[in-house]
């Protein structure tokens, strides 16, 4: 580890639950022993976006645009495998305006680890009702009960392809930080899902009411042969109806027998995880390297 | 001279590869071959046509007329039998069927096709229309396709109904015998079309031979002398080619018309070759269809913050789509290179046909004022050195750049001159990079002369991105002294684009005269075409074709233009060329000719259109010419 410069003037509200996230990724970093060096934080729009600034230690930041961290995340890794890619990003930005990429993520099945800041409202544009509020709650800001009823991120994730789906409780920072961990070392797409209450506009679901209803996993959420896939997909959309009275924190599922989307292109370009886009020599004193003999070759008349 | 051949069918009838086998093997007795593809958004059935001229010196464009009308279905008389000056092949089982009849042809056009034969005292059947053409002087050719292809079938115990589709090339036979040249050269072109297709050679060679047995020789076409490595490539193609000499190692994209088959090239050629010799590991392209165009803007911006090369390929759908992912790079001074394949616009508009009404687009692209490189291309050649330069540009600028392709380039053929890819005058800049030596303290957004900031490279340095205004080193600042100079650097680095750049690579000025032809993209080919034949008529013409849209080339077209007559060329209502030209350099165009009926300027039109002003004064001139 390197000296680094000063920590950003953290502006969150005092209370919110991002602060347990940042002290999770922080401490994630640290004893994975993580720098600008091997790894990158890619975020998204909101309060949540503001994470990469607000990290202490030698780390670099992407602060991207409402909905798009996945896409962008997507071009550093496929650019660059060898930096371990970590999104944080709001329920809004992922679920709503982003579900595109949060869906196709699964099918790529690229090692990037998604930390979603789910607090079921837009809190820096004043508490509207996000993708995850169940329909019929009205926190402090809605005018009117939540007319719509609430996506499910765990069993969208199970079913699109992500191969390590979990959920956290912000306020609890062992636990996150280790799911943190776990989704960084996994190679394939990672869901974190972290609940998180927001002591300014969810006036509802705030940290009492989390700590009365959250419980742990107990069932083994892994696949270990490929005959256990369905089985233990099923295990954790189960387990991912379980709400509103009961909420279970932990892994959901996990699946190391899928390749990952590195895996899928080295395949077809042999070199590439040691010879990456990013590495690749592409000019000798301003002379291009590609060779297009053979290519103009095969569109000889 | 130049020689013009058509031929169309049902689209997936293999008009295609008719038009590149015949044009082959025109182009292997020395000929130069431009070809021009039209098709409609459809995959099977719909009317396609391939317009390929032929002559002696290079052509960039094609005619509303054509010397010879290969058809081997009706629709294809119905649609241009207006055009042809000289010959017609056509199925003689066809004779009787009406216009009416053909019910893929849209009632527009058909209503139009039926006016000129009765008003010409015409029936609408194909035999009417063989009255016509020959009351005109065209001689016309009866072709027995369907039982020269059965012969040939039943030859080869091959299923007769997949033998249809060689009609096509007894069409091509027959054209091919016409022409005079060495019955030789088909052959070839047909073994090396059919090469993978084993299966197909030997119908495809006997249908050949079949159409030419059926016609003589009307032409005696002489070989040409051609010594030279000769390749057939199409702009998608040069395009993709563009980018992997220029360096390109991550494409993005989702899949949209006329833009994917670059995309598809470069996957399916995505393992390098390189000059490094054997100890080099091997180098590939990565090649992602993304699941939209926000992910194959925002993925490629990504990828160049890592230092490869990026890019994404798309048309005007999926430009207006990535419009807020190319403000973001402007904010972070990403060097994403979009390749904008311009079709006919507004929304889905023309899918398949050529515009350019998006130029405005292109410069305007996403909120916010800051740097950004638009670069249009005219024809082929220019392509490739334009998506080399794309591509340097954006990166000795730091900021998204636009190359501009239209349909009508990245869907035609020309037939050209392997070696000159191989250029030693282009070559790859990547500006200003550095690996700090000392990472954590680097400031990616530096405050410097110039505006451009030593780029460091994701995992080499601890740096900072963000769409918030920001400050040296990449945090969110809201500071009103800070905003004024990083918004300030964003947009006065541009002006490094241009130093040390060719002035051909800004702006093509052709000849000297007292009237300019004033263009961008691809009316260019127009107009070099029709100087000859302007000539001819005591017109002498000038080309200022503005290839460098921004930075703009201000002083070098001003002082070409100025005092003279300026007509506009384009293929849009508005002019959009003439307009940026305008507002760069407060000189407004005398005379206007304009096009934004989806098809490409023809030449014979453009020559009619430039008389009707020079000679009658006209004020502006449309054209609608083409099917």
């Amino acid at each position: 580890m390197v000296a680094s410069e000063p920590a950003e003037f953290n502006d969150w509200c005092p209370g919110c639950g991002d602060f347990g996230i940042l002290r999770s990724v922080e401490g994630a970093l640290s004893e994975m022993k993580l720098d600008f060096t091997d790894a990158v934080l890619v975020s998204g729009i909101g309060c949540s976006g503001k994470l990469p600034h607000f990290v202490s230690g030698p780390i670099s930041g992407i602060h991207t645009l409402h909905g798009r961290a996945l896409a962008f995340a997507l071009g550093v890794k496929l650019s660059n495998p060898s930096l371990k890619v970590i999104v944080n990003a709001g329920d809004g930005d992922t679920f709503g305006i982003g579900m595109g990429h949060f869906v196709s993520a699964g099918r790529r099945n690229a090692s990037i680890a998604l930390i979603v800041h789910d607090n079921r409202v837009y809190g820096l544009t004043k508490g509207q009702a996000s993708p995850t509020m169940p329909l019929g709650e009205r926190t402090k800001s809605l005018p009117k009960p939540n007319i719509n009823g609430p996506i499910n991120p765990i069993a969208i994730a199970v079913t699109s392809g992500y191969t390590f789906v979990a959920r956290s409780f912000a306020y609890d920072t062992a636990l996150t930080k280790d799911l943190v961990k776990q989704a960084v070392a996994h190679n394939g797409m990672a869901l974190v899902d972290v609940l998180q209450p927001c002591p300014t506009y969810n006036d509802v679901n705030t940290n009492d009411w989390y700590r009365k209803r959250i419980y742990k996993l107990e069932d083994d959420p892994q696949v270990h042969e490929e005959s256990q896939t369905l089985t233990k997909m099923t295990q954790a959309i189960n387990n991912s109806y379980i709400m509103e009275d009961r909420i279970p924190v932990g892994v959901f599922y996990k699946n190391e027998l899928v390749p990952s989307y590195e895996k899928r292109i080295n395949a077809y370009i042999p070199d590439y995880l040691s010879n990456y886009p990013a590495s690749q020599k592409i000019e000798g004193n301003g002379a291009p390297v590609a060779d297009l003999s053979d290519l103009i070759a095969s569109k000889a008349l | 001279m130049r020689f013009g051949w058509l031929i169309g069918g049902a689209q997936g009838a293999g008009v295609d590869t008719a038009a590149n086998v015949f044009g082959a093997a025109v182009a292997k007795a020395g000929y130069n071959i431009f070809g021009s593809r039209e098709y409609f958004s459809n995959i099977k059935g719909r009317h396609s046509y391939f317009n390929v001229m032929i002559s002696d010196k290079p052509q960039y464009s094609v005619d509303t007329t054509v010397n010879m009308l290969a058809t081997f279905d009706a629709e294809t008389i119905f649609q241009h039998f207006d055009q042809v000056t000289q010959y017609m092949l056509y199925d003689k089982t066809q004779e009787q069927l009406d216009i009416a009849k053909v019910r893929s042809l849209e009632p527009e056009i058909a209503a139009e096709q039926a006016a000129i034969l009765r008003s010409a005292g015409y029936g609408t059947t194909v035999a009417e229309v063989l009255k016509y053409l020959r009351g005109k002087g065209v001689k016309t050719i009866a072709l027995d396709y369907g039982a020269a292809v059965l012969g040939i079938s039943n030859a080869l115990k091959l299923d007769p109904f997949s033998s249809q589709r060689a009609m096509n090339i007894v069409c091509v036979g027959a054209s091919f015998s016409m022409l005079g040249l060495k019955a030789d050269y088909l052959e070839s072109s047909i073994s090396h079309a059919f090469a993978k297709k084993k299966d197909f050679l030997e119908l495809n060679l006997r249908a050949a031979r079949a159409g030419m047995n059926a016609v003589g020789n009307a032409y005696s076409m002489k070989d040409m002398p051609h010594e030279k490595l000769k390749v057939q490539l199409d702009g998608n193609t040069i395009s993709a080619l563009g980018k992997i000499y220029g360096g390109l190692r991550f494409q993005s994209y989702y899949p949209i018309t006329p833009a994917s088959d670059e995309s598809t090239y470069l996957e399916a050629n995505q393992i390098l070759k390189t000059n490094l010799g054997k100890t080099g590991s091997s180098q590939g392209i990565v090649v992602v269809q993304t699941e939209d165009e926000l992910a194959a803007i925002n993925s490629a911006v990504g990828a160049t913050l890592t230092g490869a090369r990026a890019a994404t390929a798309t048309s005007g759908p999926g430009f207006s789509l990535m419009n807020e992912g190319i403000s973001w790079a402007g904010m972070n001074e990403a060097p994403v290179l979009v390749t904008y394949y311009m079709r006919g616009s507004p929304a889905t508009g023309l899918p398949t046909r050529s515009g350019q009404s998006d130029l405005k687009l292109a410069l305007n692209a996403g909120h916010g004022e800051f740097a950004r490189v638009v670069i249009a291309s005219g024809d082929h050649m220019e392509i490739f050195e334009d998506a080399v330069n794309a591509l340097n540009l954006a990166e000795i600028c730091q900021t998204p750049a636009v190359h501009i392709i239209e349909k009508t380039l990245a869907n035609s053929y020309s037939v050209m001159d392997g070696d000159a890819f191989a250029s030693k005058s282009l070559s790859i800049k990547r500006g200003k990079i550095v690996y700090p030596e000392d990472p954590e303290h680097y400031k990616r957004f530096e405050i410097t002369d110039d505006g451009i900031s030593p780029r460091a490279f994701l995992g080499h340095a601890q740096m900072y991105y963000t769409g918030d205004e920001h400050n040296e080193r990449g945090h969110i600042s809201e500071s009103a002294s800070n905003r004024k100079a990083m918004y300030e650097k964003r947009i006065k680095k541009l002006l490094q684009a241009a130093a040390g750049l060719d002035d051909k690579k800004k702006a093509n000025i052709v000849g000297d005269a007292d009237v300019v032809l004033l263009t961008w993209g691809s009316p260019k080919g127009a107009i070099l075409d029709s100087m000859d034949a302007l000539a001819k008529e005591n017109i002498k013409v000038e080309m200022v074709q503005v290839r460098l849209f921004s930075p703009y080339p201000s002083e070098l077209v001003k002082k070409a233009v100025s005092g003279k007559k300026i007509i506009a060329v384009e293929n849009n209502y508005g002019a959009q060329g003439a307009e940026i030209f305008t507002e760069q350099t407060g000189i407004r165009p005398t005379n206007y000719i304009l096009k934004w009926n989806g098809r490409p300027v023809y030449r014979d039109e453009l020559v009619d259109a430039v008389k009707s002003i020079v000679k009658k004064d006209v004020k502006k001139v449309v054209l609608n010419g083409g099917k």
